[in-house]
């Protein structure tokens, strides 16, 4: 991939990718940025709210996201993804003012956690209830509620990519870990959510039967 | 109580699985996420389209990451907005 990356700026004209819009005044870079990142707040906000769970906090992320991403717009390359930049600043600005805060606990699940099957539950449940039922029956407060509950590099790795569509490599910019991480944790991830979501399905009698790698009450 | 025979069905075919479906399935994670090479894909599309249990359990990932897409959304609030657009006529440029 960096390949072609490398390929693409040695075929273009220089002043085509040198760091953008030195020469804009700042009245014009100003409006650049208002027309280019203001219709992506909603975007933003969102994600500052899976990071921080919090809405006070989430909106005082993306405050903060957009101050820093203003001063180094003239940094941004256009026609690389401002999205990715984007969040890759919100990534990076949410480490540097929450996480020192709350030192992480071990992020892990339980060893059979790749095991787990949504799919599966519902399909050996005797309710009878087809799996779009079940799926659909889910509130969007419990499916908010599962994805908030998952540990953060695991909220996040499915976040992006499930909700804001972002490929493994942006995922891995974005979260500065390696691919491979990012496919663990989006793997993992997706399995705790289905364990979750399957759990709410179970409590409202959408499906039956004790859900794998649960104790069975007494 | 509804008849949950043809549920149990299509489970013991999901099972009953072969091989063909056992690599379509590792790979699905990766297909659905579109990360997959064209010869993968092209691969995995053709099992798909010839076994039911495969597609049926495709969809069911497919709607789940659709609910997720749809419901984990929220809108800043409005005062959020005025705030940054106020904020940004303030700031001094780098």
């Amino acid at each position: 991939m960096s390949d072609t990356t490398a390929g693409k700026l040695t075929d273009r004209d220089d002043t085509e990718v040198s760091p953008v819009r030195q020469e804009l005044s700042d009245r014009e870079r100003q409006i650049r940025f208002e027309a280019e990142v203001l219709p992506m707040l909603d975007r933003l906000y969102s994600a500052a709210l899976r990071y921080t769970r919090d809405p006070t906090d989430a909106e005082d992320l993306v405050q903060e996201t957009i101050v820093k991403a203003f001063r180094s717009f003239h940094q941004y390359r256009p026609g690389t993804n401002l999205k990715a930049w984007l969040y890759r600043i919100l990534h990076t600005t949410y480490i540097s003012m929450y996480r020192k805060k709350q030192r992480r606990p071990q992020e892990s699940f339980q060893d059979d956690i790749d095991d787990f099957s949504f799919y599966d539950e519902v399909a050996r449940s005797g309710t009878g209830s087809a799996e779009r039922e079940v799926l659909e029956a889910l509130t969007a407060d419990e499916v908010k509620q599962a994805l908030a509950d998952l540990p953060e590099s695991f909220r996040m790795a499915v976040y992006l990519a499930d909700v804001e569509g972002f490929a493994y490599k942006e995922i891995a910019e974005i979260m500065e870990t390696p691919v491979g991480t990012v496919m663990s944790r989006l793997h993992r991830g997706r399995k705790a959510l289905q364990k979750a979501l399957a759990s709410y399905a179970r409590t409202r009698g959408l499906i039956d039967g004790p859900l794998e790698g649960e104790q069975e009450a007494p | 109580m509804s008849e949950p025979s043809d549920q149990q069905q299509r489970f013991d075919a999901a099972a009953a699985c072969g091989s063909d479906c056992e690599e379509a399935l590792e790979r699905l994670e990766a297909y659905l996420d579109g990360e997959l090479p064209e010869t993968d894909v092209r691969e995995i599309a053709s099992h798909l389209t010839a076994c039911y249990p495969c597609t049926d359990r495709a969809t069911f990932e497919e709607q789940l990451r659709s609910i997720v897409r749809r419901d984990c959304v929220d809108d800043a609030p409005a005062s959020l907005v005025d705030r940054i657009r106020g904020h940004l006529s303030d700031l001094p440029t780098a």
